[in-house]
């Protein structure tokens, strides 16, 4: 093995550990009683053993609601945001005189300049009548600027070449992104698409400020308000001996999970083209 | 090539997911009316609580509605904003003209710029028109009229459960018996037995999440200020509790002339500064105030990670530790200690200033009716029914007009909407000591009307300042509340900072002011 | 955005059809990575698809960008709710006021751009790193197992961090911590973490690498797979060593996509990361010498008395030195290398 296979296995396999204890800490914490987790902080092994903050999370529909609404935005929301982005992204990248350059500019300006909270609130809920509706979280954020770009720079990688040729045969341009374009961004498509369902899935700010019902309040949005409330963790038990520490560390667990689980998907995209790049040498 | 093959499939979703965002206009209409417990659906009111939802909502709000439904021909629809977030979301929704009913707002919220921005209704012609007779019966006139805005109107109703606000402490009796023979009576003792107890059992002997100024600069009692315990008597004057506290002269009265000073030049608030600085090195206090939050601290004490926490007169603080805390260390119990070297006998000032008021949105859909509402919370029947839940399901009755907590139903937000001095049930497990004191707490008799009870000045003038001025306490006075800096240095760069700020604009334009009210009072 | 390019003066002669202008010039391919800037030269009717695949996009960008920027005149105004939005008085410049008097505005301005350029720099460069050598790792399990492994940290929300930060750094109660235990065991003096501004800046940037360095990676990985294998034959008949390959061949071939990130950064350089330094910094005034930027400054300040034009004010302010940081940035990027820019 050469030198430089020997540092990425260790300098990766550290990284993974750093990313990893932390988080094993965290579900080892969601595990242990509270009166241990208060006094002697945090162990990497539960002891004494305990589940109640698990049981406070998922006694009633609360949680199981959050889920629901959370599936929701996100996969609803992922495929809208892929769709509009990939579409844009591919008119910039196509390098057309003014056009292009006009539209990227155009989805640049949104990231530097914003109107601010109070525009965008009275557009969603007085313009629009979104509020209470799962589309009040999804559409002020479908379309990332800093994915489209992100987009726009793997589209330029596409080999001029097969579009060409392509064109040479009368194709127009709906066909060549959909039967060239698009089947060859799989891996790009793979990690926006990802990067769009992890930022629906964290996203609780849009929930906060549109959704007042609190039966289709978002996970995070749940997760959020029981780790910043002083009383809410509380609440959550009803008796008032609900286990605080515990249940901000089981309430990460729950809302990690799923996602995590959706990972390796995405994943299976990219790492079929980079095993080619990699076994050589 | 094969991939082509796939472009079936991609196109097919591409498409559906173009059409899908083209559709959700149309979604949306459905969105506005699709879900329940909106603002406007149903002759209903919508009314802005803070806090979360409390568990069993969905039943006991059932059962007011249908009562309501029945004295007053309407519903409610409440909303809950996380506390985190409440400050700034309630003023997005005053900002954008939203049309909910009431409110929670205090001059540690925003009050001061609903006000300015005519966004809240004035209350004095509806509280003495006497059409709504509970509300009156059951907020003292004293503290309406203590909560008058400088042009002379009053904006919010007082939401309190006692008279007087006495920042004391909530103490592991257990700890006191071993420690202490049992009382404590003077601020000596105390310290003494934060010390003995920080020996004997290594743990700090008072335990906070987050700096407060109300701990050290007491007013007029404090956490750390012993000055409180002999001479109750010194309430800071400020535009806001998280700026520049000043002291105003003790013979203001007679003289007519605030001559107020910036908090540094009141010697024994200095003195306190030092006392938390030595508690701070001495491991008395936690060192970790400024960064960890209320609920950590609190898990802290209910696990027997220290002797004592921070206390209010509102008749919760045996409730909010003892289950926990007998369920890590049993046998342990909770007393509240007094802060007054007189015992009972002390007549500590009072602003009677609400900490929590509700106000009426000026865009509201009908403020009659929020008044209807506000009314109907303060009849005994309704008060216990919105605040304690269902009698019977939820709690109990016990020793005659107590209240045990049987269901699941608890933390429903009274002071933003229903807490009234004669109507607060206490808990059952209310430890004797905390009775004693909140009982006493809600006679306004006890308490000496301050100087300057209903002085609120007008930012107004000093607006750029008086940001500054609060930027900078928070990087320079909280280190100082916590004892996390030293006193001398600490205090010459506070010092400094105010200066930058142009604090001496701030305190002569209160100084102004609040000599004018002295002259209108007199 | 605004300076010339080759493309925006060949649309200068007017209303030319796209093809005539197409015309005269040739395709050029630069192979499979050079080919950028060309690639469009064909304008033909059947091209309106084009446009049906941006609208959505476009739409999008009006309704919930563009039109809330209207919202920017409070900045300008003395805002009253019961006037609105277009009705309030106008104020001049006084909405800035507070904060360029403040007498901390330089303070507050050199920490955001330090610890913003730490972050980014930082951040960019972990990824580019963990995607090298994550692209080594050759059993698949191992392999999936620490790519899913260090995108962990970008789930745990800034509050989690903190409290964990708290755990390692000062401990239970605040006077230990298991930092401190590992300094004690190797007889080194405990640190009072929460009370040293000097180190705060690097335990950020450490945080904010732990968080975000996966987060990168992945973009990275994905920019490595699209690397044809071919480039990678030419480097293994010379008997390149992996390493090699990683700095010749693959690392520059990153640059694009490393050069668009970065410039995406620095045009919001002068937002603070606000969630994550106030979840951990919170009100801890001793660490604000260090760690104090434009967003944490500014919601201290307004926090009761919080005004929207003043906050639109700053925000507008944020907006437009990123606005000119980007030109600047541009105008490098250019020099350097044209074939990397996105605008």
């Amino acid at each position: 093995m050469e030198a430089f296979t020997a540092v990425s296995y260790i300098g990766a396999g550290l990284f993974g550990l750093a990313a990893i204890i932390p988080f094993w800490m965290v579900l080892a914490g969601s595990l242990t009683a509270e009166s241990a987790l208060s006094q002697r902080g945090y162990s990497f092994w539960p002891s004494p053993f305990s589940t109640a903050a698990y049981a406070a999370i998922f006694s009633g529909t609360r949680v199981w609601l959050a889920y629901g609404a959370t599936l929701f935005i996100t996969v609803v929301g992922t495929a809208l945001a892929v769709a509009a982005t990939s579409g844009l992204a591919w008119v910039i990248s196509r390098g057309l005189p003014r056009l292009s350059r006009g539209l990227a500019v155009f989805s640049y300006i949104p990231m530097l300049f914003s109107g601010g909270l109070v525009p965008l609130y009275i557009l969603v809920t007085q313009m629009l009548g979104l509020r209470n509706s799962l589309f009040a979280v999804i559409l002020p954020i479908v379309v990332a600027p800093f994915l489209v770009f992100v987009q726009v720079s793997f589209f330029r990688g596409i080999p001029g070449e097969i579009l060409d040729s392509a064109r040479v045969d009368g194709a127009g341009e709906l066909r060549i992104f959909f039967q060239i374009v698009l089947p060859l961004s799989k891996p790009v498509l793979a990690v926006i698409a990802l990067f769009y369902a992890v930022t629906f899935w964290n996203d609780w700010f849009h929930a906060l400020l549109f959704i007042s019902d609190s039966n289709i309040y978002p996970l995070q949005l749940v997760l959020h308000n029981m780790i910043s409330n002083l009383s809410m963790a509380q609440d959550l038990a009803g008796a008032g001996a609900a286990p605080l520490y515990q249940i901000r560390l089981a309430m990460t667990v729950a809302t990690i999970g799923p996602i995590l689980l959706a990972y390796p998907f995405a994943q299976r995209y990219f790492v079929k083209g980079l095993t080619l790049g990699a076994t050589k040498g | 090539m094969a991939a082509i093959n796939d472009a079936g499939l991609s196109r097919r979703s591409f498409l559906l997911g173009t059409a899908g965002l083209g559709t959700v206009g149309a979604l949306a209409a459905c969105g506005n009316g699709g879900a329940g417990g909106d603002s406007t659906s149903g002759g209903s009111l919508s009314l802005l609580l803070p806090g979360d939802v409390p568990p069993g909502w969905d039943r006991v709000l059932g059962a007011v509605n249908e009562k309501l439904e029945a004295d007053l021909g309407f519903t409610i629809a409440p909303e809950f904003i996380a506390w985190s977030n409440y400050a700034s979301q309630s003023l997005l929704k005053f900002t954008a003209g939203e049309d909910f009913d009431t409110a929670l707002s205090a001059r540690w919220l925003n009050i001061a710029q609903l006000v300015e921005s005519e966004a809240i209704i004035g209350l004095d012609h509806a509280f003495a028109s006497g059409d709504y007779p509970e509300l009156q019966a059951t907020i003292a006139q004293d503290a309406f009229d203590a909560n008058r805005w400088p042009d002379g109107t009053v904006y919010g109703l007082p939401a309190v459960n006692s008279a007087a606000r006495l920042h004391h402490y909530t103490v592991r009796a257990d700890l006191v018996d071993t420690y202490a023979g049992g009382s404590i009576d003077s601020f000596d003792q105390l310290e003494q037995f934060w010390y003995d107890v920080h020996q004997g059992e290594g743990i700090p002997g008072f335990v906070r999440g987050g700096a407060s100024p109300w701990l050290v600069l007491g007013g007029p009692t404090g956490v750390f200020f012993p000055e409180g315990w002999e001479n109750p008597s010194v309430i800071p004057v400020f535009f806001s509790s998280d700026s520049l506290f000043f002291v105003p002269a003790a013979d203001a009265a007679s003289t007519g002339s605030s001559d107020l000073v910036p908090f540094w030049e009141h010697q024994p608030y200095v003195d306190a500064l030092r006392r938390v600085r030595q508690y701070y090195e001495d491991g008395i206090i936690n060192a970790d105030m400024l960064n960890i939050d209320t609920a950590t601290a609190k898990g802290q004490f209910t696990s027997g990670g220290a002797a004592s926490v921070w206390a209010i007169t509102d008749g919760t603080s045996t409730s909010a530790h003892l289950q926990e805390l007998t369920a890590a260390v049993p046998g342990a119990s909770l007393m509240n200690v007094m802060p007054f070297a007189d015992g009972l006998a002390a007549r500590p000032s009072q602003t009677f200033q609400a900490d929590n008021m509700v106000v009426l949105n000026a865009s509201g859909s009908d403020n009659a009716r929020a008044l209807q509402v506000l009314d109907w919370v303060s009849k005994q029947e309704n008060h216990d029914l919105l605040q304690y839940g269902i009698e019977g399901t939820d709690w109990e009755l016990v020793d005659g007009d107590r209240y045990r907590q049987i269901g699941e139903y608890a933390n429903f937000p009274g002071y933003a909407l229903s807490w009234r001095v004669d109507r607060e049930r206490k808990a059952a497990d209310m430890s004797d000591s905390e009775d004693e004191l909140f009982t006493w707490s809600q006679d306004y008799s006890n308490f000496e009307r301050d100087t300057f009870a209903s002085f609120i000045p007008d930012l107004g003038p000093v607006e750029t300042e008086h940001s500054q001025i609060t930027a900078a306490i928070a990087e320079f006075g909280l280190p100082l509340w916590a004892g996390a800096k030293d006193v001398d240095s600490g205090l010459d760069e506070l010092k400094r900072a105010m200066e930058t700020a142009g604090y001496e604009k701030v305190l002569e334009e209160l100084r102004t002011q609040a000599d004018a009210y002295l002259a209108e009072q007199a | 955005m605004t300076g010339t390019t080759e493309d925006t003066r060949a649309a200068t002669p007017g209303k030319l059809k796209p093809t005539a202008r197409a015309a005269r010039r040739t395709p050029q391919e630069r192979g499979p990575v050079g080919s950028r800037r060309r690639r469009g030269v064909q304008w033909r009717r059947k091209d309106y698809g084009l446009v049906i695949l941006a609208a959505p996009a476009i739409v999008f960008f009006l309704v919930f960008a563009y039109g809330p920027m209207a919202g920017l005149v409070v900045a300008f105004q003395d805002f009253n709710i019961n006037d609105g939005v277009f009705g309030s008085p106008w104020a001049g410049l006084s909405n800035f006021e507070f904060f360029f008097t403040s007498g901390q505005m330089n303070r507050i301005l050199l920490n955001t751009l330090v610890l913003n350029a730490l972050f980014l720099t930082a951040t960019l460069g972990a990824g580019v790193l963990l995607a090298l050598m994550l692209n080594e790792i050759r059993g698949t399990l191992l392999r999936r197992g620490l790519q899913s492994a260090v995108f962990i940290p970008y789930f745990v929300s800034p509050i989690v961090i903190s409290i964990f930060l708290q755990a390692f750094l000062a401990g239970v109660g605040g006077r230990g911590g298991i930092v401190n235990d590992a300094l004690n065991a190797f007889a080194l003096p405990s640190v009072s973490w929460y009370t040293e501004p000097g180190p705060w800046p690097w335990i950020l940037t450490i945080v904010k690498v732990w968080q975000l360095g996966g987060y990168f990676s992945v973009i990275f990985l994905a920019a490595i797979t699209s690397i044809p294998e071919e480039v990678y034959e030419a480097g293994t008949i010379d008997g390149a060593t992996r390493a090699q390959m990683a700095w010749r061949i693959t690392l520059p071939l990153l640059k694009p996509t490393g050069a668009v990130l970065l410039l995406l950064g620095v045009g919001r350089i002068f937002y603070g990361d606000f969630g994550l330094i106030y979840a951990i910094v919170g009100d801890n005034g001793i660490l604000f010498s260090t760690t104090d930027v434009i967003d944490t400054y500014v919601f201290r300040a307004l926090r009761t008395y919080g005004d929207f034009g003043t906050t639109a004010a700053i925000g507008l302010f944020q907006s437009v030195v990123g606005f000119v940081l980007v030109m600047i940035a541009l105008g490098v990027q250019r020099r350097y290398s044209k074939e990397s820019s996105v605008l």
